[in-house]
């Protein structure tokens, strides 16, 4: 499973989105919003759930800021943060 | 006028001035009278017309005297006031857990002086606050033209604050947030004074993300010029509580239970004139449990 896939069931389990399948989300839309309907508060549980299932303590915000924007995005941060 | 007799003859001149504005704007403006009911009518339930009346003075006289005391603090400076940071120690204590440090105030006494004492700690402190057009003053720190002494994070930027929240905890700094006022998203209700309001998780939820402690603290005002800041209660919030907001009301009521403590031995200290007691208009349903 890649990332991408993996952050889709990550957000439907976790995040309790019950009325989605991880194949009903869209790569691109927003995560917060319009998009999957995260709110601000959500962004807390999504730095925690990161970090525990890739491992990944995200401490700088600017870069949370960017990785947030969307599954693509932040399945990039993940991939390039696992990379390094 | 107040800052002009403050800067002439100090905070006595101020002060007496205050008692015949104060006693004019709550005889004659009800608008005044009205703000302060929500609290006192829940406060001391019961009185009649003529006691409810001496409460609002009572409890206007207070603000205005905090607000005297903030300007004298920001115009003649710091050693015009005595502040002291009752626990102190337990404060450094909780910080030294290395894990940041979530600080619930309320709006009683005056939060302002509190966090210029704050200083004292080793450790960055940053406040969420909403500066808003119309605002009832300045900041203690505009008088004098200064920066303000702590880092202040705006609840209506990216995720309202959040993850710069979260940034400052997992640094092993400390976070501030009112526990007695709504800013952005994400309400419990809890009772407070014997009927429900709505009140952040917030700090709870970001304490049980971060494994940080949670310290309720009070400043109030101990006498002419003279003000302490006492730590209420240390509220631990287990780790990964989860999305649902419910996880969170045990927390929130803990607050309030120290809270009331407070306003029984500080019943004019309460400044909080937002009617916290109104009744919430149903949202849209969410997903969230």
């Amino acid at each position: 499973m890649d990332t991408k896939q993996k952050l889709k069931k990550i957000l439907v389990e976790d995040l309790n989105l019950e009325e989605l399948t991880p194949e009903q989300i869209d790569d691109d839309a927003p995560l917060f919003g319009e998009g999957l309907g995260l709110d601000s508060l959500d962004a807390v549980e999504l730095v925690v759930l990161v970090q525990k299932h890739f491992g990944i303590e995200i401490k700088d915000m600017e870069e949370g800021r960017t990785a947030f924007q969307s599954v693509s995005a932040l399945a990039a941060y993940i991939d390039g943060r696992l990379a390094a | 006028m107040f800052y002009a007799l403050i800067r002439l003859g100090g905070r006595r001149g101020a002060y007496a001035l205050l008692l015949f504005v104060v006693a004019y704007y709550t005889l004659f403006r009800p608008s005044v009278r009205a703000r302060s009911s929500h609290y006192l009518k829940r406060r001391f339930p019961g009185r009649g017309a003529p006691a409810r009346l001496w409460d609002s003075y009572r409890l206007s006289l207070g603000i205005g005297r905090i607000l005297v005391d903030r300007a004298v603090l920001g115009i003649l400076g710091p050693e015009r006031l005595k502040v002291s940071l009752a626990g102190r120690e337990e404060l450094e204590a909780l910080l030294a857990e290395g894990r940041g440090l979530v600080l619930v105030p309320a709006h009683v006494g005056c939060w302002q002086l509190a966090m210029s004492s704050l200083s004292a700690l080793d450790a960055r402190v940053s406040l969420l606050i909403h500066r808003e057009e119309g605002d009832l003053d300045r900041h203690f720190f505009e008088h004098g033209g200064g920066s303000a002494p702590y880092h202040m994070i705006d609840p209506a930027g990216y995720l309202g604050g959040t993850l710069e929240m979260l940034q400052v905890l997992k640094h092993g700094e400390v976070v501030c947030i009112m526990g007695d006022r709504v800013m952005g998203s994400g309400t419990v209700s809890v009772d407070f004074l014997g009927q429900p309001v709505q009140l952040p998780f917030s700090p709870y939820k970001l304490a049980s993300a971060t494994g940080a402690p949670v310290a309720v603290i009070f400043p109030y005002q101990t006498g002419e010029g003279g003000y302490a800041l006492q730590v209420a209660r240390v509220i631990r919030v287990p780790e990964h509580l989860g999305r649902s907001s419910e996880a969170y009301r045990p927390y929130a009521a803990q607050f309030v239970e120290a809270l009331e403590r407070f306003v029984a031995e500080h019943p004019y200290q309460f400044f909080n004139f937002f009617d916290m007691w109104a009744p919430v208009v149903p949202a849209e349903p969410s997903r969230k449990g």
